[in-house]
């Protein structure tokens, strides 16, 4: 039923931006947002929109499929456009009633709005040329330099790794035994809120114990296949920039650059 | 050859303790083992859940440390911590859950786990990796997420993953309980290749006698000691000691053990089918010219269901999953069935044929994409219709039922579907305590935690939950999963007895032993549709088209067919031991 079922929004096609390492399209994002948010005018965002399109048209995941991703954000993309026009001061130009629209309110909101989607597009470009392993593959070798600070990095990422792995049959569990408690007459659609709350129980409790179970069974397996931790371990898929890496990240300094000198 | 495994006076014990942590008693679950393994052996740890098997191997790798005793590997101390690695990497192991042992999302990427663990260089593991999955043949599969894979491919991706470590000896914790016959098959297969070619020794622990049968030795364990201990011949000869211990033997051996006791001049330890229509054929009666009477046919079993009873119709039910994505799949095929009250309904085909989307349509758990499923004329999708009502007269159990049992105790699990139905106290209290009673769990267990129980009761337990609102119909879809010859003895036991006292049984297996013997109807799915349908002679008689959609007739069905393709007096519409052996008795003794 739930074979299929990916996390996140990976987009499996071969292009350069699926074939840049996970880390430098982690540093590409992280230079995105930057940009984002320094840019004052118009030529910086359109520095900022031209970049991102380049980097759509190469990864050749189609835009329309990206934009139906915007969906669910319209709404807060809708709220943040609102205040910006209607609570912005300056000069005004249409008043009705007591309720003014300023010309500063109009160029905020449009700027808002414009940063907004491009940060969505740019992230979400992100999650759709990197699979979940490379990404956590790339967060693992790309921050290593913060177990100096004592931040557990390969920790981090065993789990992010094993929660990838049991999160669809966690996910699967769950409607399984959701469908077994149904069949002995459990009832989850009525009732109040506290009813509903408590007719989770059936379902909660042995979801629980199944992922101790499995967590159980899970650490077994890993200390009867020699796991000990980050230290001493080699690892058969070691990152290693190339040269279209070099390249991307001198596009994304110029880009950086641009967007501060204007 | 050297020992590459050696235990002496191993003792393994562990707390058992209460509420309040204090430790109330200590269990023994290994006793005293003295054990030697020779280097290149297929050795298989016979013995019942609980019988200290799974314990005792993982004291081999160091999982679990000896309470008293010793153990050697490769003539290392399992116990002093300077060896850890080096045993672990050498007595790899594999458990019993696919799904629980491999830790990434990409196959290749958890068989290099191992090999990364243990700080081998780069391309070293690359080339394990590629190693260990062309030696089980999954090399096709290296890019795949395991989500995609059967269980018996899983099962070998987790054997891949020892291998890459270049173990010396592959221990299997009953690798086989979870999967379905073929899968069985498979990983049976790759494991017996691995110690023929590769010379990699072999513990398999497991239940199953049938897959003990190839070992070059054997050894049963009981109460956490060994009490048998040689080769699958002898062991196999002494056949009263194993049916004490609740061990079953392989049908073969069974069969001929039944033959050889109503004086048929068997040699003892026969082990294989062939073996044993060799062996009958060697003394088969002169004068064989005489058709047998088919003994089937004295008592035919009646398509039971009293006129009266509730009817369950399925018209031309189709389902489709997820449909208009990309991920589109078909369910069912137009399925068309009637289910009676009072019948025994045996289901049986392959994972992925449909059974069990089929039986999740009997309830409305699921919504037709198109047909319609009707309880006595009524149509279960129709405006109004109280579908939760309706789950109280057919009530579904689940593959595992016992992962969903959540209460405090045992009755007040029970009581979950009466009291949902809506009754007094006084009534759930009552048919939680029958429903108790039919699965034959007394008043003892009532106050007892679910967590708390052996996993056969936990099993009858879950099952007491669904029969506790006293269904029509009763389904249950794979019930007889994981549990060891005795427990499966005892549970189809007691759905003979619940179709006695006038209930509808719909038993769903992949498994035709257990079908045979009890359904008076089966229907063969096969991709999404009744492939067959019939009294299980007329089903059984088609083997040739069950053999090409992946089904074998059960195994003194085929013995008794051999015999009756060699000209012998054997009929061969027998579908249970019983009969077998009635027949080739009758047969053989007509002199």
């Amino acid at each position: 039923m739930f074979r299929d079922l990916t996390l996140g929004q990976y987009y499996p096609v071969d292009s350069p931006i699926h074939r840049l390492d996970p880390r430098t399209k982690l540093l590409l994002t992280l230079i995105h947002i930057i940009a984002l948010f320094s840019a004052r005018d118009f030529w910086a965002f359109a520095v900022s929109a031209g970049f991102l399109a380049v980097c759509i048209g190469l990864s050749k995941v189609p835009v329309g499929y990206m934009a139906r991703g915007l969906k669910p954000i319209l709404f807060l993309l809708g709220i943040s456009v609102f205040f910006n026009i209607f609570w912005t001061k300056g000069e005004v130009l249409w008043e009705i009633w007591d309720i003014a629209i300023t010309k500063e309110g109009l160029i905020q909101a449009v700027w808002m709005a414009a940063r907004l989607v491009l940060l969505i597009f740019g992230t979400s470009l992100l999650t759709y040329t990197t699979s979940p392993t490379e990404l956590t593959a790339g967060l693992e070798q790309g921050l290593h330099f913060l177990n100096r600070i004592k931040i557990p990095v390969h920790e981090i990422a065993m789990m992010m790794t094993i929660a990838l792995r049991f999160l669809p049959i966690l996910t699967q569990e769950t409607n399984k035994i959701m469908m077994a408690q149904m069949a002995r007459g459990a009832d989850f659609e009525t009732g109040g809120l506290i009813r509903r709350a408590k007719a989770m129980v059936p379902i909660l409790v042995p979801l629980f114990v199944s992922a101790f179970r499995r967590a159980n069974d899970l650490a077994m397996a890993m200390e009867a296949r020699c796991y000990h931790g980050g230290s001493g371990r080699t690892r058969m898929k070691p990152l290693k920039y190339r040269r279209a890496d070099w390249i991307a990240l001198a596009v994304a300094a110029l880009y950086l650059a641009a967007v501060f000198i204007i | 050859m050297q020992d590459i495994i050696r235990t002496e006076h191993l003792v393994y014990e562990y707390a058992v303790r209460n509420d309040e942590d204090v430790v109330e008693s200590i269990n023994r679950a290994v006793d005293d083992v003295s054990l030697s393994i020779r280097e290149g052996d297929f050795v298989a740890i016979l013995g019942r859940n609980g019988s200290g098997k799974s314990t005792f191997a993982k004291q081999l790798n160091a999982l679990l440390y000896p309470t008293g005793g010793t153990v050697w590997l490769c003539g290392k101390d399992t116990s002093d911590e300077e060896n850890l690695w080096t045993v672990r990497s050498s007595a790899g192991m594999v458990f019993q859950n696919p799904d629980n042992q491999i830790v990434a999302s990409i196959v290749e990427d958890d068989v290099g786990f191992g090999p990364e663990n243990l700080g081998v260089p780069t391309e070293e593991i690359w080339r394990r990796v590629e190693n260990a999955l062309n030696a089980i043949g999954m090399a096709a599969y290296a890019e795949t997420s395991p989500l995609r894979l059967s269980g018996g491919q899983k099962q070998r991706v987790a054997i891949a993953g020892i291998l890459a470590m270049k173990p010396k000896c592959l221990i299997l914790d009953e690798p086989t309980a979870m999967l379905d016959p073929e899968g069985r098959r498979e990983v049976l297969k790759a494991v017996h290749e691995l110690n023929e070619a590769a010379g990699i020794t072999v513990l398999l622990i497991t239940h199953y006698m049938e897959e003990t049968v190839d070992a070059d030795r054997i050894v049963v364990m009981q109460a956490g000691r060994v009490r048998m201990d040689g080769t699958p011949r002898g062991i196999f000869s002494r056949t009263d000691e194993i049916h004490a211990m609740g061990l079953a033997l392989p049908p073969a051996t069974e069969l001929a053990d039944r033959l050889r006791a109503a004086g048929l001049a068997l040699p003892q330890g026969i082990l294989s089918e062939e073996e044993l229509v060799r062996e009958l054929i060697r003394i088969r009666p002169e004068k064989s010219g005489l058709e047998q009477e088919a003994v089937g046919a004295e008592a035919p079993k009646t398509p039971a269901g009293a006129p009266s009873g509730s009817v369950l119709t399925l018209s031309h039910v189709s389902y489709e999953y997820e449909p208009g994505t990309p991920m589109a799949a078909t369910g069912l095929d137009g399925v068309s069935l009637t289910i009676r009250q009072g019948e025994f309904l045996g289901i049986i085909g392959r994972t992925g044929s449909g059974k069990s989307t089929l039986i999740q349509h009997l309830n409305g758990l699921l919504k037709p994409s198109r047909g319609t499923v009707s309880w006595n004329g009524e149509d279960i999708f129709g405006e109004k219709y109280d579908r939760r009502a309706l789950r109280g007269k057919v009530g579904l159990v689940f593959q595992y039922p016992e992962h969903q049992l959540f209460e405090e105790t045992v009755i007040k699990d029970v009581s979950f579907g009466p009291r949902n139905q809506g009754l007094s106290e006084e009534e759930i209290r009552e048919r939680a305590r029958l429903a108790m009673e039919a699965v034959g769990l007394s008043e003892d267990y009532d106050e007892r935690s679910p967590f708390d129980l052996s996993g056969g009761e936990k099993r009858r337990a879950a099952l007491a939950g669904v029969l506790a609102m006293q269904p029509e119909i009763l389904v249950l879809d794979e019930p007889t999963a994981g549990l060891d010859p005795a427990g499966r003895y005892r549970l189809l036991e007691t759905l003979m007895k619940l179709k006695d006292g006038g209930i509808g049984i719909v038993f769903v297996s992949h498994s035709m032993e257990d079908i045979a013997e009890t359904a008076d109807r089966i229907v063969v799915m096969h991709g999404g549709r009744v492939e067959m349908e019939g009294a299980p002679r007329e089903i059984f008689r088609r083997g040739e088209e069950l053999d090409k959609i992946g089904l074998a007739i059960p195994a003194v069905t085929r013995i008794a067919r051999h015999l009756a393709a060699e000209g012998c007096p054997a009929d061969p519409d027998v579908l249970s031991m019983d009969e077998a052996v009635r027949s080739i008795l009758a047969g053989w003794k007509s002199e």
